[in-house]
């Protein structure tokens, strides 16, 4: 399958390495990359085997691909980790460490976001090569009466670039639909979570392919570097990375601080901010808009598997025992902000209900309908003493829009599964 | 090494599938046909509209000194990555915590920073290139 370049991947070293290390290798080249960009064109005429196809500058290719890809599994691993806090299979997810999921998500979203001037950096520096390789595949068409050998050659160049569509295609939706939901903004008819993570197997399964065919060439693309003098001034290549290197960290700067406190200040282009919202604390769902009202007569009920049912209201809970923990809400869109919130632990409801210990919880809201109205607590995060029905935020009574009357506030757990306005809690399965 | 390899793309191709086959199976959440659009209309937006467009520019500023087209280089690429948050399409009258800032103006504050940083760099190399022919 490694003919995907045959003819490329060998002339870049042996051209550049030893007879023009001193120099700007692409300068040598006579195809100026990136930042002259007519220039791929100069290359293409009569090129076909063993000359400059299309003018690729195979060494910025290979830089950012190599740091797309690291990009891509750190955002595949902290995205399938965040799948799986929401989508619990076999396994249960530890409450500790606290702020595990907020780091989790906070990196992949910032990674997300750094991402985007690298993939398109990336595909702007192959971008002839696009043409060339059109070209050369209708030009290499078999024949009626091709040799076996030939057309076996064709359909194995063929499958090599084809599978450059789906890794292509794939790399901008995801930076595409992520980057726009973050900003709230659906403009498309799937429910985003779901295609976001299907597409992330087609991405990533395309990049190990990818990787596969194109690692030889990579890396003889990247050694020469080890061995040659530092650049004097800054080349055409060197500058072009640098910008996309640039872009990506204003990028980045100007939206970390939505999750990284001391990055606060700087947030000047971040989609949420520490501070807005009802005291200080941001709300992805209003009471509004989850159609929620105060209630007149509040009742927490707990059934199910318990040995008695049971019911307060809201001044029993708050004659309670009252424990006050410092936990972030920290959201699947990467922001996350830390509060004060005092309440009652679920554990202490649970037991008093006489629920087995290895039981799960449905913990319910009095939201009628939406996806996320409820959520499972499963035995790790409700025998965590921080894992509370809270009360209060920051010492006030909450806010509707954070829950009032009672809300699910937990460790190391995504904000959507911190279910809000909770009026009951369903225990099923345990050893009881 | 052949081994590692071909399990490597069996890999590979595995999880591709598994992502395809996924999506079909999540039918009713992921609307396999809006999918499709949206999957192929990105990255033929991008091959037909956005390089050729940004290849023009490319020709058109050939001439313009290096610090500048660096410069916009930056822009362009920034106000892509932020371009869903300042268009702020996403408001919501209900809930004043999303998109809560004045982005605008916040796009031109980050923009000025760029423009001045590649200002710095112009004027250094000219400082460079005014010792060097000395």
């Amino acid at each position: 399958m490694n003919t995907q370049d045959p003819d490329r991947g060998h002339e870049g070293p042996e051209e550049t390495a030893p007879a023009v290390a001193p120099v700007a290798p692409e300068e040598a080249r006579g195809a100026p990359p990136v930042e002259a960009p007519g220039s791929g064109d100069a290359a293409e005429p009569g090129d076909a085997e063993g000359a400059e196809p299309g003018g690729v500058d195979t060494r910025a290719a290979a830089w950012l691909g190599a740091s797309l890809g690291v990009c891509f599994t750190v955002a595949f691993v902290t995205g399938l980790f965040s799948h799986f806090l929401q989508h619990p299979g076999p396994v249960q997810w530890p409450s500790r460490p606290v702020g595990l999921y907020r780091v989790t998500q906070g990196v992949h979203v910032v990674t997300g976001v750094a991402v985007l001037p690298l993939l398109l950096g990336k595909l702007w520096t192959v971008y002839p090569r696009f043409w060339a390789g059109i070209r050369e595949m209708r030009e290499g068409m078999p024949r009626p009466g091709a040799r076996l050998r030939d057309v076996r050659e064709f359909a194995r160049t063929a499958g090599g670039r084809g599978l450059l569509i789906p890794l292509t295609a794939g790399a901008i939706f995801q930076v595409f639909t992520g980057l726009t939901n973050i900003a709230y903004w659906y403009p498309w008819p799937f429910f985003f979570t779901t295609a976001h993570y299907w597409t992330a197997y087609i991405v990533v399964g395309a990049l190990v392919v990818h990787v596969l065919n194109e690692w030889a060439t990579a890396r003889r693309a990247l050694t020469p570097l080890r061995h040659a003098p530092p650049a004097t001034g800054g080349t055409d290549r060197r500058g072009f990375l640098t910008a996309i290197g640039v872009a990506s960290g204003v990028i980045v700067l100007a939206t970390a601080g939505e999750t990284l406190v001391p990055l606060r200040r700087l947030a000047l282009l971040a989609p949420r901010a520490p501070g807005a919202g009802q005291r200080g604390v941001p709300v992805n769902r209003s009471a509004a808009a989850a159609g929620v009202t105060a209630p007149a007569a509040y009742r927490l009920r707990v059934r199910g598997d318990v040995r008695h049912r049971a019911e307060w209201t809201l001044a029993e809970l708050a004659a309670l025992p009252q424990h006050t923990v410092a936990l972030p809400i920290a959201c699947v869109e990467g922001w996350s902000v830390s509060a004060h919130w005092t309440g009652v632990r679920l554990r202490d409801l649970l037991r008093a209900a006489g629920v087995a210990e290895d039981a799960n919880v449905r913990v319910e809201s009095m939201e009628r309908g939406g996806r996320y109205r409820a959520s499972e607590v499963a035995p790790p995060h409700w025998h965590d003493p921080l894992t509370l029905l809270a009360l209060r935020c920051d010492g006030e009574v909450l806010h509707l829009d954070h829950g009032y009357p009672l809300r699910l506030i937990a460790p190391d757990r995504p904000g959507v599964l911190q279910t809000k306005w909770v009026n009951e809690l369903i225990v099923h399965g345990g050893a009881s | 090494m052949r081994v590692a390899r071909g399990a490597g793309y069996a890999f590979g191709g595995a999880l591709m599938l598994f992502g395809l086959l996924g999506l079909l199976s999540d039918a009713g959440d992921d609307h396999p046909i809006g999918w499709a659009l949206w999957f192929a209309g990105g990255v033929l937006v991008h091959d037909l509209v956005i390089a050729p467009v940004v290849v023009a520019a490319g020709w058109a500023l050939r001439r313009v000194a290096r610090p500048v087209r660096a410069g916009l280089l930056v822009s362009v690429l920034v106000v892509a990555g932020v371009a869903p948050v300042v268009l702020a399409l996403g408001r919501k009258p209900d809930n004043p915590s999303i998109l809560p800032l004045p982005y605008g103006r916040n796009l031109v504050l980050v923009l000025a920073v760029v423009w001045l940083g590649a200002g710095a760099v112009w004027a250094v190399r000219r400082v460079r290139q005014r010792r060097g022919v000395r």
